[in-house]
């Protein structure tokens, strides 16, 4: 028996290709269904499929998905040889489904520790009924599982006769062989051996007779092993040796017969059949050898965490690359040879950590295609039709996020089918089309990736949520002063729902601020738009990537700060005839005749500094989306690539500060506050 | 040590393979997701025997069995074969295998193929 512990390492490599399979297995089969049925190419994909988890899953002893795997394996087969005409696709779609959600579950519970103890009996007695009936209709008593049948008509084995060899039989033989258990196909086991023994002999026989008889053979041998009799000119010793280096042997008991009378009484059944017919191997075409689909791109899968510390290491790198090129007793030295060679760090150091952050990129298509199986379900379900349009799916996004956007998809397209969209008749009552479009977009916009939600639907209800919120006490400023989007973003707050009854899907008011707390885990945002009868629009913008960014530091009095090079629009000295006051008291600065609030820092952080007038520092300009806003700081220090570690919990956990994104090592050992700007602009 | 190149397309097939192997003294110096590739590194790594899986994608294990053979006579082939995949393994062995294992097995009888088989 394998050993339990032995296989947890590929405990981690079996859920991870098995769940890759079921993925693909389910895309395969919601695009089949949309066009009219299974083509070729899909069956025989889905029959390797379910061959391959058949296969694995028995390895790993968990034989409930193995057994189902081969029953769904069985009727694939039959599918790929017989191609029987006018069969129910949506029934046979529903069907695998099932079976594909059965794997998954029992999945599932592997990966959580448990035991795969389900019972997929029911489910498997379903397919074979569905097979059978199949079988029927196509009036083919004698298409059965057998393999041999199908691949063509029986085969006739027949061995060659060495022309060679010379064998006048002095010697006659009996051999009784046994082979090991579990060894399997015992009766190919036999055969192979007596193609072997073709080279030493021209005469034998065997029992059973005929190794390849389908029924029974395999049976015969394992109870009562494989009989051979044959005349040779080899001797006891020879003979034994030659028998003993069969695979999977357990057992040779060999005989000399003395008595030629002996052998012919002996062995009176058929001969096998020595022909001088050749076995035809068709030839592979050279050219084909090495066609460019063969040589696919190599890939090789790595442990997720192992690459979570490649980034960490990366990370530090480059505050150490930054704290040797940069290392304060370098401080006013002329050092050409050195400046060249620490440009040629930092050449390389940049380089590693685009290809290490490239790595973890992942396009957002795997996540996007799930969504097929979530509106297929949810339309049956609602009896609504719906259509999945998808855009941007090759964006990539860093894997640590991909998985916190999965879920939140999800249920937004759950609201959206049950909530938001109408049904066919009212769609048409509409002057809409008949069928819904939810569109998923993905794009990258700086260093943020935006993913919408899009649907044509009704709207959100403006009044209906207000009223809600009321009855929740959820306003928190007058409702004259709330734009619609605001109002709409009310369906964010927890314990917040309009739907009276509560569905299976959705309507318990635990839903959207699920979603805005996932995204905001990953420090991204959630926003909503809508117009009535038009449709709704859900906005996740999520950053690409938390960890290394390219920055600016500044001073202000003692403290530094970096701000994110992506945001910076531009940075000058202000003179002092373009600094007004606008009529609420605000500074602002003239910038090629627009206006600009100025943002001190040192007033907004609450730093010491002697450089309060603003000619004397220093402006730089960043924007968040449409706006800018001018930052008033001391200096700037210098442009750096900066890893990002976030704030001490300790920290975090007393107050939310407004404006910093994290902190970072400097080259000189000091610690700069990043400034995360949209945090600057709500004030 | 006896070098070894695993042919199947689960990578948790291979991983099961090489892990048996490498526990018992084999070195497995590659791995191949179809028959194609299968071909391409028997020819840059002259392993000292081949597992073969027989259900692949792009070329299957019978096909890429039969070039290795072509390309190299004294080619040591075992098959990897799943129940009731009697008529391939039969062609299989018909053009030249040298054996097979049956899926799932077990650890003593995967090394104890591959030694027989060296030996020949």
């Amino acid at each position: 028996m394998p050993d339990r512990s032995i296989n947890e390492p590929m405990l981690d490599i079996f859920i991870f290709e098995t769940v890759k399979q079921i993925e693909q297995l389910e895309q395969l089969i919601i695009s089949n269904e949309k066009f009219s049925c299974y083509t070729q190419d899909a069956i025989n994909e889905i029959f390797r499929i379910m061959h391959t988890i058949k296969g694995s899953a028995a390895m790993m002893l968990f034989d409930n998905i193995s057994t189902l795997s081969h029953t769904i394996e069985d009727l694939f087969y039959f599918l790929r040889e017989e191609k029987p005409e006018g069969m129910d696709c949506t029934a046979l779609s529903d069907l695998v489904l099932e079976g594909v959600d059965f794997i998954k579950v029992e999945v599932e519970k592997i990966k959580n520790g448990h035991k795969a103890n389900g019972d997929a009996e029911r489910i498997s007695e379903k397919m074979r009924s569905f097979l059978a009936a199949l079988k029927k209709v196509e009036l083919s008593a004698a298409v059965t599982a057998e393999y041999s049948e199908a691949s063509g008509g029986k085969r006739q084995y027949y061995i060659s006769k060495d022309k060679t060899a010379v064998n006048t039989g002095k010697n006659a033989f009996k051999a009784l062989i046994r082979f090991e258990e579990g060894c399997g196909m015992e009766n190919i086991r036999a055969f192979s051996l007596i193609r072997d023994l073709k080279d030493i002999t021209n005469e034998l026989r065997s029992i059973p007779e005929d190794v390849m008889a389908c029924d029974g053979s395999i049976e015969a041998i394992r109870k009562e092993g494989f009989t051979v009799f044959l005349k040779t000119d080899l001797s006891y010793k020879e003979m034994n040796d030659f028998i003993m280096k069969t695979v999977c042997l357990k057992e040779l008991i060999l005989a000399k017969l003395d008595d030629i009378e002996v052998f012919n009484k002996a062995s009176q059944e058929k001969r096998i059949v020595l022909e001088d017919n050749e076995i035809e191997s068709p030839r592979l075409h050279k050219e084909e050898a090495l066609t460019p689909a063969g040589l696919q791109q190599s890939i090789i899968s790595v442990n997720v965490n192992k690459l979570d510390k490649l980034m960490d290491l990366v990370g530090e790198m480059v505050i150490a690359e930054a704290m040797v090129t940069q290392n304060p007793d370098l401080k006013g030295l002329e050092l050409h040879n050195f400046q060249k060679a620490a440009r040629q760090l930092k050449k390389i150091t940049s380089e590693l950590q685009d290809m290490v952050m490239s790595i973890r990129m992942i396009p957002i298509s795997a996540t996007f295609h799930k969504m097929q199986r979530i509106v297929r379900d949810m339309c049956k379900k609602l009896n609504k039709e719906v259509q999945l349009e998808l855009i941007g799916e090759e964006t990539e996004v860093d894997k640590n996020i991909i998985e916190h956007i999965s879920d939140p998809l999800m249920h937004l397209i759950r609201n959206s089918i049950d909530h938001g969209m109408e049904n066919a008749d009212e769609r048409l009552k509409k002057g809409k089309p008949q069928s819904g479009t939810i569109t998923l977009t993905a794009q990258n916009a700086g260093s943020d990736v935006v993913i919408t939600v899009k649907d044509d639907g009704k709207g959100l209800n403006r009044e209906k949520i207000l009223q809600r919120a009321k009855e929740h006490d959820l306003i928190y400023k007058p409702e004259e002063e709330m734009s619609d989007k605001e109002i709409y973003s009310l369906i964010f707050l927890p314990g917040f729902s309009t739907k009276d009854n509560i569905s299976e899907f959705s309507g318990r008011g635990v839903g959207m601020d699920v979603v805005v707390k996932n995204i905001e885990t990953v420090g991204g945002g959630v926003s909503v738009d809508s117009a009535a009868d038009k449709g709704t629009t859900v906005t996740l913008k999520i950053p690409l990537t938390l960890a290394i960014i390219d920055g600016m530091n500044i001073r202000v009095g003692n403290a530094m700060y970096t701000i994110p090079t992506i945001s910076i629009k531009e940075s000058f000295r202000a003179n002092e005839r373009d600094l007004i006051i606008d009529p609420d008291g605000n500074e602002m600065v003239m910038v090629r005749g627009q206006c600009y609030p100025v943002l001190r820092l040192h007033e907004h952080f609450k730093v010491k500094t002697i450089v309060t007038n603003i000619p004397e520092g220093i402006i730089v300009m960043v924007e968040n989306g449409e706006d800018s806003i001018c930052i008033f700081a001391d200096e700037l220090v210098g442009e750096q690539q900066v890893v990002v570690k976030t704030l001490p919990a300790y920290i975090r956990g007393m107050r939310k500060i407004q404006g910093l994104a994290g902190c970072t090592l400097l080259g000189d050992g000091s610690i700069s506050l990043i400034l995360n700007i949209a945090g600057l602009f709500e004030k | 040590m006896k070098k070894v190149l695993i042919v199947d397309d689960a990578a948790f097939m291979r991983a099961s393979i090489r892990m048996m192997l490498e526990k018992n003294g084999f070195e497995v110096v590659g791995e191949a997701e179809n028959g194609l590739v299968g071909i391409q590194k028997y020819k840059e790594l002259s392993p000292d025997i081949v597992t073969m899986d027989i259900t692949m994608p792009d070329m299957d294990g019978i096909e890429s069995l039969k070039a290795i053979k072509e390309y190299d006579a004294k080619a040591k082939i075992i098959m990897v074969s799943a129940m009731g995949q009697e008529p391939m393994v039969m062609d299989a062995v018909v053009s030249g295998a040298k054996s097979f294992i049956v899926k799932p097995f077990k650890e003593e009888l995967v090394v104890q193929t591959l030694n027989k088989v060296l030996e020949l």
